[in-house]
């Protein structure tokens, strides 16, 4: 068994949990928490691809996205702490005001 | 040994994802994906990038876990159906158990932890990268990040 094929493996299936994390649960903080699972998926695969052909620009691309994920995680928490001060809940389903 | 860690890596990293799917308490949910995120980290190792996997540890496992399980502390009466505040006792153990595995079949090669050939001048390229081609990007996301800390910030009452 050679490593790519464990990373690969490792890399669908959390990313799979993460998108099923999103569509299933309606709570806000757990399709937060799938969005850095799935973010975290795709960081192992393109820091695999920086070791195997020696991609400094991959490496790069990882860590522009760690620091992006960090503000979404930052942003999203506010946005989702400001919703439950003001009565709105925290469930996806109650939050209906853009809805045509 | 190495790809043996990383097997072990990747097995609990799923399987804590499984139990983020699962579990209904938003705790448990949140102290899983510490797992996973620190089981991607030994990944980040083993792929012979020991730099990203500590900004992992430290950014992602650190600062950000912790601003989420705060959130979910703060989430008031509301999110109390949600928010058991106990980690079952078994999936603590195989955590534990999946880490001192991981240390011990790295520790039994006894070279540098990286299961592929990496370039050393790799690391070193990667600052070059970030503020050469990439410093539009670089500095998009410094302010970014600073617009984020700024959404933190207490809100000013209006004087009435």
């Amino acid at each position: 068994m050679s490593l790519t094929a464990v990373v690969w493996a490792a890399t669908g299936a959390l990313f799979s949990f993460g998108l099923a994390i999103v569509v299933l649960r309606r709570q806000l903080l757990a399709m937060l928490l799938g969005l850095e699972l799935m973010l975290a998926a795709v960081n192992v695969s393109l820091v695999h691809h920086a070791g195997m052909f020696d991609d400094a620009e991959a490496l790069a691309v990882v860590a522009l996205v760690i620091a992006v994920a960090a503000a979404e995680a930052v942003v999203g928490l506010s946005l989702i702490l400001r919703m439950r001060r003001g009565g709105r809940g925290a469930d996806a389903a109650l939050l209906t005001e853009l809805q045509g | 040994m190495a790809v043996f860690a990383a097997l072990v890596a990747g097995i609990v990293a799923v399987f804590f994802a499984g139990v983020m799917l699962l579990h209904r308490s938003l705790y448990v949910s949140a102290v899983s994906l510490l797992v996973v995120l620190l089981q991607t980290a030994v990944l980040f190792i083993l792929c012979g990038s020991p730099l990203l996997g500590l900004l992992q540890v430290m950014i992602y496992a650190g600062a950000v876990m912790v601003l989420v399980v705060v959130t979910i502390m703060a989430a008031g009466e509301e999110g109390a159906r949600f928010a058991d505040f106990s980690f079952p006792r078994p999936l603590a153990w195989a955590g534990l158990l999946a880490a001192v595995l991981e240390i011990a079949l790295l520790l039994s090669r006894g070279d540098a932890p990286a299961a592929v050939a990496v370039d050393p001048a790799l690391q070193a390229q990667l600052g070059a990268v970030l503020f050469r081609p990439y410093a539009l990007a670089t500095e998009a996301v410094t302010l970014l990040m600073f617009l984020a800390a700024l959404a933190i910030a207490p809100r000013r009452e209006a004087a009435s």
